[in-house]
């Protein structure tokens, strides 16, 4: 299955992951973190830098979501991360639990927070009202 | 879990180089992070659903060991954006992996250059909201009561 080319010192070694769920989990990893590079820093730059965290308050937030725009970016901010950080998560889980009936229980308990979280902060985001802080 | 002991010891104890190190910082920055996102998602989402604790909670964030921990997490999501970006293209790369140590450095030096200024600003905004504070009489070391933000009960 391997084959190997070697340019210089350097072997390079492809081969097909078996799994498609964990091709896919290794692609998306990347992708979303090419994603977040964008979404994740602007993030911390705007809401950190730009504006101060020291006058943050409600109305503030309500300020900025009065726009879909920003809502917009956060729930797709939210999409990207949550997933990115709990398959993260679960990468370094598998490397120190090997007993595969636990591992089984954390993926599924993993896959549903993931799915909880996002749903609840999604419609949150959404049906926020900012015209009632103003 | 004796695996996780094993590793954590032999993390620190073996002398690897600056791949060992960006390894270690990308695993414990993406926790870090992860950690506080969950806990930031679940509190935005009280915006909504509960706004009266959010609106206190915007107000604890400004304690002064949270703001601190916020400081912890922008230099976790600059450093592991940066590194992820270095993996990224050494995994498309591979014949690019001999400048593996250099791309290491290039980051952790990208890092620095943008962390040390939005530090030393994110910092200054700490303390000039305590001395803010303090003349009026008041302290940032107290932690708001929940009651004072009964106004936004839904
Ligand atoms: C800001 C841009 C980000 C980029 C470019 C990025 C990139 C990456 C990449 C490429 C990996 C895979 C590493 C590997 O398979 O060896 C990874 C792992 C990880 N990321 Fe991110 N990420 C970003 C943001 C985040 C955020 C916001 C979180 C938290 C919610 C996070 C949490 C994690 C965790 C926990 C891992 C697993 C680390 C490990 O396996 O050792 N990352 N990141």
């Amino acid at each position: 299955m391997a084959a190997a080319t070697s340019s210089q010192k350097i072997t390079v070694r492809k081969f097909q992951v078996h799994s498609n769920f964990e091709r896919f989990a290794y692609l998306f990893m990347r992708m979303s973190g090419v994603g977040l590079l964008i979404l994740a820093v602007g993030h911390m730059l705007i809401q950190h830098v730009l504006n101060s965290s020291a006058n943050l308050t409600i109305e503030f937030v309500a300020a900025q979501w009065n726009s879909w725009g920003w809502k917009v970016y956060d729930i797709l901010l939210l999409w990207l991360a949550i997933p990115h950080g709990i398959n993260g998560l679960r990468n370094i889980l598998e490397d120190y639990i090997h007993n595969p009936t636990t591992v089984k229980l954390i993926n599924r308990l993993l896959a549903l927070f993931v799915v909880a979280t996002v749903i609840w902060a999604t419609i949150g985001m959404a049906l926020f009202d900012a015209s009632k802080f103003q | 879990m004796s695996s996780l002991i094993l590793t954590i010891r032999e993390s620190l104890r073996y002398r690897g180089r600056s791949g060992h190190v960006s390894w270690m910082a990308h695993r414990v920055s993406g926790i870090a992070i992860l950690t506080f996102l969950v806990i930031h998602v679940w509190d935005t989402a009280n915006a909504h659903f509960w706004p009266q604790a959010y609106a206190w909670s915007v107000a604890f964030f400004k304690y002064p060991l949270v703001a601190v921990g916020e400081l912890v997490i922008m230099a976790a999501v600059l450093y592991h954006a940066f590194n992820g970006i270095r993996i990224t293209i050494l995994d498309f790369k591979p014949e690019w992996w001999m400048h593996q140590q250099r791309s290491a450095t290039i980051v952790w030096a990208i890092f620095l250059v943008l962390f040390i200024p939005i530090a030393i600003y994110m910092f200054s905004g700490i303390v000039g909201h305590c001395s803010e504070l303090a003349a009026h009489g008041s302290t940032c070391w107290q932690i708001p009561p929940f009651s004072d933000f009964a106004k936004y009960a839904n």
